[in-house]
C-alpha cells in the first residue's frame, strides 16, 4: 500500500522537490520497491501456509491437515458413541438371553441358539470395523500420540488368541500360540498399536482359514516378531500387491458386495510402519499343495533406546 | 464339572451384579471354585460414592484375591467414571491386589484414562470388556492372580494334582489315580495342563518339554512319553486317543493340550 501511495504521489513532490529529474524521482523508485516487497511477502506467506499444510497432512495425501483430523474424530466419536450404545444394549441382551438360558439347561431350542451365536458373531466385526475408524482417524492426525510404552508382547498375544479361541471354535477351527524364547519379557512400544495390528491379523486368519490358525511370537536382539499364519486357500500372486490397499477385499476382484471394510490390513502396515516397524505377506495358493497365508509383523523392540534414555 | 476349591476369593463391585450376565460370571467363578464375594451398600442404593467406601470397607473386611470392578455405576453423569476412581484408591492401598476392569470397551479412551491415570504400568490391573464370556473373565482372573492352582480340572473327566504329582482319571467315587503317569510323564503332562490352564491354544515348544525327556534323541523320546500319557489315561477312560486328541503334536513345532470332549 506504501509504494502505491508513494508512485501516485511521486510525479508531484518529485517535480517540485527534485525538478528536472522527476522521472527518476527517488519516491518513484522507493514505491516500486516497497511494491515488490510486499507481493514477495504475500507470495512467501501463502507459499508457506501451503507447505506447512502439505506437511501435515495424513497418510493418504488429500487430507486438510490438524482441524481436518480433529474435526473428524469428533465427528466420528459422536457417530461411534450413537451407534455403540444401542449395538452394546442388543449384544448384552443377547449374553443375558444366553446366562438365562444356560440356567435352565436342556429347555433351550437349538435354532434359538443358533440365532444368539449369530448375533455373537457379527458383534465383534462391527466392534472391529468401528476400532479401525478410530485408528485410522488418529493415524491420520499430525499430532497423535506415539509415546512408547513397556509392553509384554506375550501378554498381548495371549490376549488376543484367547478372545478369538472361543470365535475360532464356533467356527470348527483352531488357534495355536506359542513364543519362542517362552519368557520373552519386555519391550518399549506402543501395547495399543500392537494390540490393533494382530487383532486385525488373527480376525483376517480365523475368517479365511481351513481350520488352523497359528500365531507365533520370537525375537533378535533388535525387534520383535509375530507370526500369523492360517491353513485358508492362498492368495493369488496377481492379487498380493494389492492386499494393503485401503480399502481392498478379494470381494473387489469377484465384483461382490464386500464382507468388511478393507481396511484392517491398510491400518496394520501403516501403523507398523509408523512405529518403525513392517507388516509383509507370503502365500500360496496351489490348491494341490501346502496353501496357506503368513502375515510377519516386525517392530523395534526399543530396548537400547530406553536403556540410554533416548527415543 | 469337578469343582476344585483353590480357595480364591474374588470380590465383585458393580451395581448390576444382579444382572444375568454377572449371575452367569459369579456361576463360572464358582465352578472354577473360587468364591465370589458381591459388594453390597446397605442404603441398596446404586450411588458411586456409596459403592466406593462399600468396596474398599469389604477389601479390609474381606481380604480377596482379585476384584472384579466395573467402571461405570448408574447413569448419573458423575459416577460415569466412578469406577477408575475406585481403582486408583485400591491401588493406592492395596498396590498388589489383582484387579479385572469391566468396561464398554477393554480398548480407547476408559483405558486409556485408567493407565495414563494414577497407575503404573506393572499394577496387576486388566480390563475387559463387561460383555465378555464368563470364560475368558475366569482367564484372565487366572491370569492376573497369577499363581498356578493345586490342581487342575481338564474337562469334566481328568484332574492334576499338583502337591500329590498325580493324574486323576474320572468322575465321583469312580475317580482314580493314573498310576502309570509318575516322574517325568507328570512332569510333561503338568506343563502342558498349566499352558493350557493360563490359556487354552498355548502350545509348548519342544524346547520346554525336552528337559523332561532323556537319551541321545529327546525328541523321539519325548514322543514315547506322550504316547504312554495317552495311552495310559485313554485306558482309565475306557477309550484310545487319536493323534489329533487330548495332546496335539502342531506342525513339529510342539505339544497343545485339548481336553477330551464330554
Amino acid at each position: 500500500m506504501a509504494g502505491v501511495i508513494c508512485l501516485i504521489l511521486a510525479p508531484i513532490i518529485g517535480v517540485n522537490t527534485f525538478e528536472s529529474l522527476w522521472a527518476v524521482d527517488p519516491f518513484t523508485y522507493l514505491g516500486s520497491a516497497l511494491i515488490l516487497a510486499g507481493l514477495g511477502i504475500s507470495l512467501s506467506s501463502y507459499v508457506g501456509g501451503e507447505f506447512r499444510r502439505h506437511s501435515t497432512q495424513g497418510l493418504n495425501g488429500n487430507h486438510q491437515g490438524n482441524s481436518w483430523s480433529e474435526t473428524t474424530l469428533q465427528y466420528f466419536q459422536l457417530f461411534d458413541h450413537d451407534l455403540g450404545r444401542p449395538l452394546r444394549r442388543i449384544a448384552g441382551k443377547e449374553r443375558e438371553l444366553r446366562a438365562v438360558m444356560q440356567a435352565a439347561p436342556g429347555e433351550a431350542d437349538a435354532g434359538v441358539i443358533d440365532l444368539l451365536d449369530e448375533i455373537e458373531r457379527q458383534t465383534p466385526n462391527f466392534r472391529l470395523m468401528m476400532s479401525n475408524i478410530q485408528v485410522l482417524i488418529q493415524l491420520e492426525s499430525p499430532d497423535h500420540d506415539e509415546t512408547l510404552q513397556p509392553v509384554e508382547p506375550t501378554e498381548v498375544i495371549r490376549r488376543i488368541a484367547d478372545l478369538y479361541t472361543a470365535v475360532a471354535a464356533e467356527a470348527g477351527k483352531e488357534i495355536t500360540w506359542w513364543s519362542e524364547p517362552a519368557e520373552m519379557g519386555l519391550v518399549y512400544a506402543n501395547s495399543n498399536a500392537i494390540e490393533h495390528i494382530v487383532t486385525n491379523l488373527v480376525d483376517n486368519a480365523v475368517r479365511y482359514a481351513g481350520t488352523h490358525v497359528e500365531v507365533k511370537l520370537s525375537n533378535n536382539p533388535s525387534h520383535f516378531f509375530v507370526r500369523v499364519w492360517d491353513d485358508g486357500p492362498g492368495i493369488g500372486p496377481q492379487y498380493v500387491q494389492h492386499l494393503f490397499d485401503r480399502g481392498w477385499t478379494p470381494e473387489v476382484v469377484r465384483r461382490e458386495e464386500k464382507s468388511s471394510s478393507g481396511l484392517g490390513l491398510f491400518i496394520a502396515r501403516s501403523l507398523a510402519r509408523q512405529l518403525g516397524g513392517d507388516l509383509t505377506v507370503e502365500t500360496d495358493d496351489n490348491a494341490d499343495g501346502d496353501h496357506h497365508t503368513a502375515f510377519l509383523l516386525s517392530l523395534p523392540s526399543n530396548l537400547a533406546s530406553q536403556t540410554n534414555g533416548t527415543r | 464339572m469337578a469343582r476344585v476349591k483353590t480357595g480364591q476369593k474374588i470380590l465383585i463391585v458393580d451395581d448390576e451384579s444382579e444382572s444375568a450376565i454377572l449371575r452367569a460370571v459369579r456361576r463360572r467363578l464358582e465352578e472354577e471354585g473360587w468364591e465370589p464375594v458381591v459388594v453390597q451398600p446397605e442404603s441398596g442404593h446404586s450411588l458411586g460414592e456409596e459403592f466406593e467406601a462399600a468396596a474398599l470397607w469389604s477389601i479390609e473386611e474381606d481380604l480377596p484375591n482379585a476384584v472384579l470392578l466395573d467402571v461405570r455405576f448408574g447413569e448419573h453423569r458423575d459416577d460415569q467414571f466412578r469406577g477408575l476412581g475406585i481403582l486408583g484408591e485400591i491401588v493406592e492401598r492395596w498396590p498388589k491386589l489383582p484387579i479385572l476392569m469391566f468396561t464398554q470397551y477393554s480398548q480407547g479412551q476408559d483405558r486409556e484414562t485408567a493407565v495414563r491415570g494414577s497407575l503404573k504400568w506393572d499394577s496387576p490391573v486388566d480390563f475387559i470388556d463387561k460383555l465378555a464370556s464368563p470364560d475368558e473373565v475366569v482367564l484372565r482372573l487366572r491370569r492376573l492372580i497369577g499363581t498356578s492352582p493345586e490342581s487342575i480340572p481338564i474337562g469334566t473327566h481328568i484332574l492334576v494334582d499338583v502337591n500329590s504329582r498325580l493324574v486323576y482319571v474320572g468322575t465321583g467315587e469312580d475317580r482314580a489315580a493314573a498310576l502309570e503317569i509318575q516322574g517325568m510323564k507328570f512332569e510333561i503332562f503338568r506343563e502342558l495342563a498349566t499352558s493350557w490352564y493360563r490359556s487354552p491354544g498355548e502350545l509348548v515348544a519342544f524346547s520346554r518339554l525336552e528337559r523332561f525327556s532323556e537319551g541321545e534323541d529327546p525328541r523321539a523320546s519325548l514322543r514315547v512319553r506322550i504316547r504312554e500319557i495317552k495311552d495310559a489315561i485313554g485306558k482309565a477312560m475306557n477309550t484310545q486317543f487319536g493323534s489329533s486328541e487330548l495332546i496335539l503334536n502342531v506342525r513339529d513345532q510342539g505339544y497343545r493340550l485339548v481336553p477330551p470332549k464330554p
